[in-house]
Order: structure tokens, then C-alpha cells, then sequence
């Protein structure tokens, strides 16, 4: 009987003590350094194919990572207007990734291919 | 020269639309055979334009079709050698060729804004007429599932190249006259 109930508190300090460290993870995590630092950033895919962005309008968090999937048979670009971001050519089958750092909407284009035009708006 | 060059225009225009006999059933290899003649007579036009135009815009283009074509023929040429089909030269794929090398001759009689506008509006009645070929003749009759998704993957980059090119000859319209 006693040592059974040794060993139950042995379990429970052992449990204790797990509980503050987690909690202490925990509290050391609720103190971010940047507003979106809980949310883990997400990537999202923007898929290149027959000449047209997919989405072609794509709404993300600032500190998200966007990724552009060049599925076409030719190479093709993400640059926006304004320059605020370019790939420069993303082969066929290759593909480009941009963290998306400062809030707007960047209305983009295929820098070679005029008539391919979407939007990336980064809250 | 403003007539004989509208008139040369309208010639290759006719020659291009005739190159696709509506009620002939291509094969396979001769589906192939069309397809890369039908990018190689743009890609030779699209070298021919870079080097003798001089307006940036038309370059541009110009080499956007020598890149894009080539793109097209590479994919075309890869599936052909794995599915080993051997491109046979038909009618069509003959009339295309010709219709390219009278194209090649007229356009290297012609300078300035006028290679420019001749250069652009053969390059719209040239797709305008593969886009018919391709919804028409080519998609409808390939029979191969792969050769038939190839087709259907490269119409839209036609499309495109037809809407710029329509963008180009408005905007040397405007600076033209």
C-alpha cells in the first residue's frame, strides 16, 4: 500500500513538473515579437498554367510565403506593377517563392506575357 | 505601296485560312507533322522580325514567339519520340510551310512601320487560323490521349499571343498615322 502510493506521488510530481514546462513554454511563446508570430506563416501555391494565374486573385497574412508553380511549357513571371516584387523567369516546371512582408495589394503581371494579370493582397 | 502591301496581306490571310481543309480527318503523325511546322514558320518569323524591326515593343514579341514556339515544339517533339510516332508531312503541314516562306519573302521586302504592321498582322491571321485549326481539325481528331492533351495545353498560349498581338496593332495604328 505505501509503496504504491510512493510511486502514485512520484507520478504526480513528475506530472507537475511537466505541466510548468509546458507552461513556461507556453508563456515564453504569448510574448511575440512581431503581432503574427503565434500563427504559424502558411504557404500558399499559385499554379501557372495555360497562361493564367491560379488564383488569380490570392489574399494572404504579412509573413505568409507564397508560392508560384510554373506548370506551363514555357517560362513566365510574377512581377508587380509597381516592382514591389519580381521573379524574373520561372522556367517550366520550376518555381519561385516570396514572402509576403509588407501589407497592400500588388496588382501583378507575367512580365512576358502581357494579357496575364492577378492580384496578391497582403493584410 | 500602301495597296500592294494591303493586298499581299489579305493574300497570305486567304492562304492561311485555306491551309486548314475543314472536312480532312488528320492522323496522328499527321497531326504532329502540322503542329511543328505550324510553331517553326512562327519561330522563323519571330527570328526574322527581331533582326529587322526597330521598335522594342515588336522585338519584344517577336521573341517572345521565338521562345514560346519553341517551348510548344519542344514538348511536341518529346512526345512524339516517347509515344514513337513519326510526324508524316501532309498537305496541310506542306501548305503551312510554303505559306510561311512567302510570308518570310514578302515581310523582307518591307522597312519600318511598315515590316512592323505587316510582321503583327500576318502574326494575327496566322493564330487566328491555328485556333481554328486546333478547335476545329487537330483536338477533334487526335486520337492519342497524350497528343490530344498537348493540344489542349497549348491553345491558350495561341490565345494570348493573339490578344498581344492585337494590342501591338492597335498601338501601331495610333503611331503610324
Amino acid at each position: 500500500m505505501i509503496s504504491f502510493s510512493r510511486t502514485g506521488g512520484w507520478q504526480l510530481m513528475v506530472r507537475v513538473c511537466a505541466m510548468a514546462l509546458v507552461g513556461l513554454l507556453l508563456t515564453s511563446g504569448a510574448v511575440p515579437a512581431t503581432p503574427n508570430a503565434n500563427a504559424a506563416p502558411k504557404t500558399h501555391v499559385v499554379t501557372i498554367e495555360n497562361m493564367r494565374f491560379s488564383p488569380d486573385a490570392l489574399t494572404v497574412q504579412r509573413g505568409d510565403r507564397v508560392v508560384w508553380i510554373n506548370k506551363d511549357l514555357f517560362a513566365h513571371t510574377a512581377t508587380a506593377v509597381g516592382k514591389a516584387f519580381d521573379s524574373h523567369n520561372i522556367e517550366p516546371n520550376a518555381s519561385w517563392t516570396y514572402v509576403a512582408r509588407n501589407p497592400g495589394e500588388y496588382d501583378y503581371v507575367c512580365a512576358l506575357h502581357p494579357t496575364m494579370k492577378a492580384r496578391l493582397t497582403v493584410l | 505601296m500602301k495597296f500592294i502591301y494591303t493586298a499581299t496581306v489579305a493574300a497570305l490571310a486567304v492562304a492561311a485560312a485555306s491551309a486548314w481543309p475543314q472536312s480532312a480527318a488528320p492522323t496522328d503523325p499527321q497531326i504532329a507533322a502540322i503542329v511543328v511546322t505550324a510553331n517553326q514558320v512562327d519561330i522563323d518569323a519571330g527570328k526574322l522580325a527581331k533582326s529587322k524591326s526597330a521598335a522594342t515593343d515588336v522585338k519584344e514579341f517577336a521573341q517572345r514567339m521565338i521562345t514560346d514556339h519553341s517551348g510548344v515544339n519542344k514538348s511536341a517533339t518529346e512526345l512524339v519520340h516517347k509515344l514513337h510516332v513519326k510526324p508524316e508531312s501532309n498537305a496541310t503541314s506542306q501548305s503551312l510551310q510554303q505559306g510561311g516562306e512567302q510570308n518570310i519573302a514578302a515581310l523582307k521586302k518591307l522597312n519600318d512601320g511598315a515590316f512592323d504592321r505587316a510582321y503583327i498582322d500576318h502574326e494575327i491571321a496566322y493564330h487566328q487560323s491555328v485556333i481554328e485549326a486546333l478547335d476545329k481539325t487537330l483536338i477533334p481528331n487526335a486520337q492519342n490521349a497524350e497528343l490530344k492533351a498537348l493540344l489542349v495545353k497549348v491553345r491558350p498560349a495561341f490565345v494570348a499571343h493573339l490578344e498581344h498581338a492585337k494590342q501591338l496593332q492597335a498601338s501601331l495604328g495610333k503611331a503610324g498615322e
